[in-house]
């Protein structure tokens, strides 16, 4: 409200005003810190609207509809920006980077980032720029798997055969699961399904965008899941972030797919009892080679925005290698390769080279505007089947109906 | 009323603009704050978007009755809401009977029972969260202390017993206010029936069903009323607790409103839906309403 107020009585001055809407949580922090930075460097002076991440989707949706401009820059998770970029909602910045002399954007942006930005993906017009680098990684107990002279988990089958040795063996410090995961339905079943659902050779929608999720490498692919399930702790479908964490930090669990937010916390003595014993690598492989979902922060300028321009400079300026080492430094995964490649960084985060590894070859959720809805309905068809309820056949046939009908009333 | 109405029509016009600017504020915020936002969420259920622009009709309300989502997260309400108000009541009426007799302390227990209703439900949903955690929770270790199950309970986990899981939360926090309600409807029964009836010779039995329940008839049903119409539309519990899940096990019609809206943005349909919802309370409110009413004018 005041941010909105201030913007409203400052028009004629507008040009010295940005209001920055941001997700609260490591990745809106650094931008926080980078917004002071730039006002003392500039004196233009930066509001932030900081919303948790359940409800900045709405709040962000919800302003760029009703074309209120109340926002300068905000803050995309990257599965959400086919919605914002198809109703153009945003502001295209090619024309601008292109008055500023840039004819494209950077080339040391790493190009599965820079291809998120765009609309359709890939090949159409720039509406955003990467800001943080996620992408998962496959973690792993190192220690484990030395003493159980366990091969390294190169491939899924790799991954079942040490779930099932550790956690028969291993008995140290009470019981050791020997993988965990997160089933609980929506997003988290979602993304800890994707990869092994990719390397099995599985794809969600087919050339003419209809859904193929119940095609025999997709089943095959959720039999495999509910198989590993048996390796994970009790009640793992309604597990989310945090008891995947829990796990891995209690030393209770010996394998899983997680993201790289989670990576500091492992040598933090208050909370770790595995300090120095997780390893960090990308995902394992089956017919298919093993890829990431990418999963980026993305900054974007609404076009009802009334300071585009301004916008635009700061967005510049905070994506550029000297900021986003910054960014890094608070916490954050870059989205250029300068930046993962730099000695200083590297030497503070030894897993940046794989997490190099994993994002240039990762691979974006479906870009589609109606992702929300068919994640939704695919996380609980999948959830369904790991807790059990319905067969993996029957919950890739009965999935694969739902998302029929959401892509059919979309069109 | 005559009086007034002579009085009204005997001056003059102005009297009636003053009355008019009396009541405008009242009307200005009613008319803004509730039934503009009503005729438009009317208009947009009617309407669905298409990829050729908005199109009007009733084929929100059409889609309701095949979406097995939606009729499951309806089911789920309905058994949420009559297990819950059978629980709550039975344990808040023995509860209120108990602690309005002459028994050692019961100041103290009337202040811890409320307790639960005092706190925020995410609080409550955030506590009941953890403690019932498969691993690390407290409800499976106490249960594995006094020797009582092996394996772990998946409470929140389990397609089973997910619902039962959220329930008892709701029960937890919940009857004490039933139990408030009653026993406010207790201490106002006056002393001198139960005394006619102890002259009587009726047994406590006796005294229980004809001279307990039928005077504290009004309090029941307002305590019954409210909870039915809270639990019909139930959302912040749940959503800490399990977000609908496992799978679509706990999902009620709020939170399924709720992720039409805001997080597939279709609101013409949760707007349609909501429109059932409200229907179907308003009709069991009613119901309550007329019970309370007919049986109020005997006594």
């Amino acid at each position: 409200m005041i941010a909105l107020c201030g913007c409203r009585s400052n028009q004629e001055s507008s040009l010295k005003q940005l209001t920055l809407a941001v997700n609260s949580g490591v990745e809106g922090d650094a931008l926080k810190q980078a917004a002071l930075d730039y006002e003392k460097q500039t004196g233009v002076h930066i509001n932030i609207a900081e919303f948790p991440y359940a409800n900045l989707f709405e709040k962000e949706l919800i302003d760029v509809n009703a074309e209120t401009g109340a926002y300068d820059l905000i803050m995309l998770d990257d599965p959400w920006f086919p919605r914002f970029a198809t109703k153009q909602f945003l502001t295209d910045l090619g024309p601008l980077m292109q008055k500023r002399g840039q004819a494209g954007p950077d080339p040391d942006f790493i190009p599965t980032s820079i291809a998120l930005c765009r609309y359709p993906y890939q090949t159409g017009a720039l509406y955003a720029l990467p800001y943080v680098g996620n992408s998962q990684l496959f973690f792993y107990r190192k220690d484990l798997f030395e003493k159980h002279k366990l091969n390294e988990p190169l491939k899924w089958d790799d991954v079942l055969a040490a779930a099932k040795t550790i956690q028969e063996n291993e008995h140290e410090g009470g019981k050791t699961y020997g993988y965990v995961m997160r089933a609980a339905q929506g997003n988290a079943a979602v993304a800890d399904f994707m990869p092994i659902f990719w390397a099995f050779g599985g794809e969600m929608f087919d050339g003419s965008g209809m859904p193929t999720v119940n095609s025999p490498q997709g089943i095959a692919a959720l039999k495999f899941m509910i198989e590993l399930g048996k390796y994970s702790p009790p009640g793992y479908p309604s597990f989310n972030a945090d008891e995947v964490g829990a796990h891995l930090l209690q030393g209770t669990a010996a394998m899983s797919i997680n993201w790289p937010a989670w990576i500091s916390s492992f040598s933090d003595a208050t909370k770790s009892k595995v300090i120095g014993k997780m390893a960090f690598t990308t995902l394992p492989a089956a017919v298919k080679d093993g890829q990431a979902e990418i999963g980026n922060w993305l900054i974007a300028i609404p076009k009802d925005s009334r300071n585009a321009e301004a916008a635009i400079d700061f967005l510049l300026w905070t994506t550029s290698s000297e900021q986003m080492k910054l960014s890094a430094q608070r916490g954050n995964p870059p989205t250029r390769r300068s930046v993962f490649k730099d000695a200083e960084l590297v030497a503070k985060y030894p897993s940046y080279p794989a997490q190099l590894k994993s994002l240039e070859t990762s691979r974006p959720r479906p870009r589609t505007p109606q992702w929300n809805e068919i994640e939704n309905v695919f996380g609980i068809f999948l959830s369904k089947a790991n807790s059990a309820e319905l067969t993996a056949e029957d919950a890739m046939n009965q999935a694969n109906a739902e998302i029929e009908k959401i892509v059919q009333r979309a069109q | 009323m005559p009086k007034l109405k002579r009085s009204f029509s005997a001056h003059n016009s102005r009297d009636l603009l003053f009355a008019l600017v009396l009541i405008t504020p009242a009307l200005v915020v009613l008319l803004s704050l509730s039934i503009y936002p009503l005729i438009y969420s009317i208009t947009i259920s009617l309407q669905t978007e298409t990829a050729d622009g908005i199109k009007w009709g009733v084929s929100n309300f059409t889609r309701l009755i095949s979406d097995a989502f939606f009729l499951t997260a309806m089911a789920h309400t309905f058994i949420y809401a009559v297990v819950a108000l059978v629980f709550e009541f039975l344990i808040g009426l023995s509860l209120a009977l108990l602690l309005n007799s002459q028994i050692r302390g019961r100041t103290l227990f009337r202040a811890a029972l409320l307790v639960p209703m005092m706190l925020p439900t995410v609080v409550v949903g955030v506590v009941w969260r953890l403690m019932l955690n498969p691993n690390f929770g407290a409800i499976n270790g106490t249960l594995k202390e006094v020797g009582v199950n092996t394996e772990p309970l998946t409470w929140t986990a389990s397609p089973k017993l997910a619902l039962l899981s959220v329930i008892a939360v709701d029960v937890w926090q919940w009857t004490p206010f039933v139990f408030l309600v009653l026993l406010a409807g207790l201490q106002a029964i006056p002393q001198e029936p139960y005394e006619a009836a102890l002259i009587d010779g009726s047994s406590r039995w006796q005294t229980f069903r004809y001279v307990t329940l039928p005077l504290l008839k009004p309090a029941i049903l307002i305590a019954l009323l409210l909870r039915t119409m809270d639990l019909l539309r139930v959302f912040d519990q749940i959503f800490i607790l399990t977000e609908g899940g496992p799978g679509f096990a706990t999902e009620t019609i709020s939170l399924y409103i709720y992720r039409t809206a805001f997080r597939f943005f279709d609101f013409g349909y949760a707007a349609a839906m909501s429109f059932v919802l409200l229907a179907l309370t308003n009709v069991i409110s009613t119901i309550y309403i007329r019970f309370l009413q007919t049986k109020q004018t005997p006594t």
